[in-house]
């Protein structure tokens, strides 16, 4: 995942390497996601995740999208 | 395999990066829980399997605890008066929270190679509206990890 500054950047980056356009988030949306996503990563408890509570972290920030899509 | 130490070593291998910002190695988490290398390597082959942390090809030694780069990277993360790297940019905002703690991070922009500042202080993050491109479906971020 790379930081850009406009969406206009984005298309021009994807097309020089011929990559296809992934889903774009501002900063706000990565750090909400972040702190869902991170905020108990040293806790001994941490055993990973389900792809049931992978996908509840997405929908409470609003990644709802066939991007986002988990298997189950 | 014993299930408490496999979780045991995965949270030893975190709170090291924390607190030296690098990975263990094999022989380093062997001899801190007191048994054999093979048996440590084991236990690492497996939290790697898990996804728990990942190892570079063919080798025993750690690359990403995400949000924990092993190696430098464009997203450095200065936070408590270390610096640690990110895997990527979405992982420099997860370093801080991990940390439980204000940083600063240093990165550039992917289009210019211009370097940008962020700063995260109480909890929140400046320049809120840049953003972070996403290029795979969820689905395949861990085909390539390091593409991802």
């Amino acid at each position: 995942m790379l930081l850009f500054r406009s969406e206009e950047w984005i298309d021009k980056w994807c097309q020089r390497n011929h990559l296809e356009r992934g889903e774009v988030l501002t900063i706000q949306q990565v750090w909400e996601l972040s702190k869902l996503w991170y905020h108990n990563r040293l806790s001994l408890d941490y055993h990973g995740r389900s792809a049931e509570q992978v996908a509840e972290i997405f929908r409470q920030v609003g990644l709802v999208s066939d991007f986002w899509y988990i298997q189950r | 395999m014993n299930d408490s130490l496999l979780w045991q070593i995965r949270h030893f291998v975190y709170s090291h990066f924390a607190d030296t910002t690098h990975a263990p190695s094999v022989e380093e988490t062997a001899a801190h829980f007191n048994i054999s290398t093979e048996e440590a390597s084991e236990y690492y082959k497996e939290l790697h399997n898990r996804h728990a942390f990942f190892l570079e090809p063919e080798t025993l030694t750690i690359r990403m605890a995400n949000p924990f780069s092993a190696i430098p990277t464009d997203f450095k993360v200065h936070a408590n008066g270390k610096t640690y790297y990110a895997n990527c940019a979405w992982d420099m905002l997860g370093i801080p929270i991990v940390l439980k703690c204000d940083a600063v991070i240093g990165t550039k922009f992917t289009e210019s190679n211009d370097p940008i500042q962020l700063e995260v202080k109480d909890g929140q993050i400046t320049n809120h509206q840049l953003l972070i491109h996403f290029p795979l479906p969820f689905s395949r971020w861990y085909d390539d990890l390091t593409f991802t």
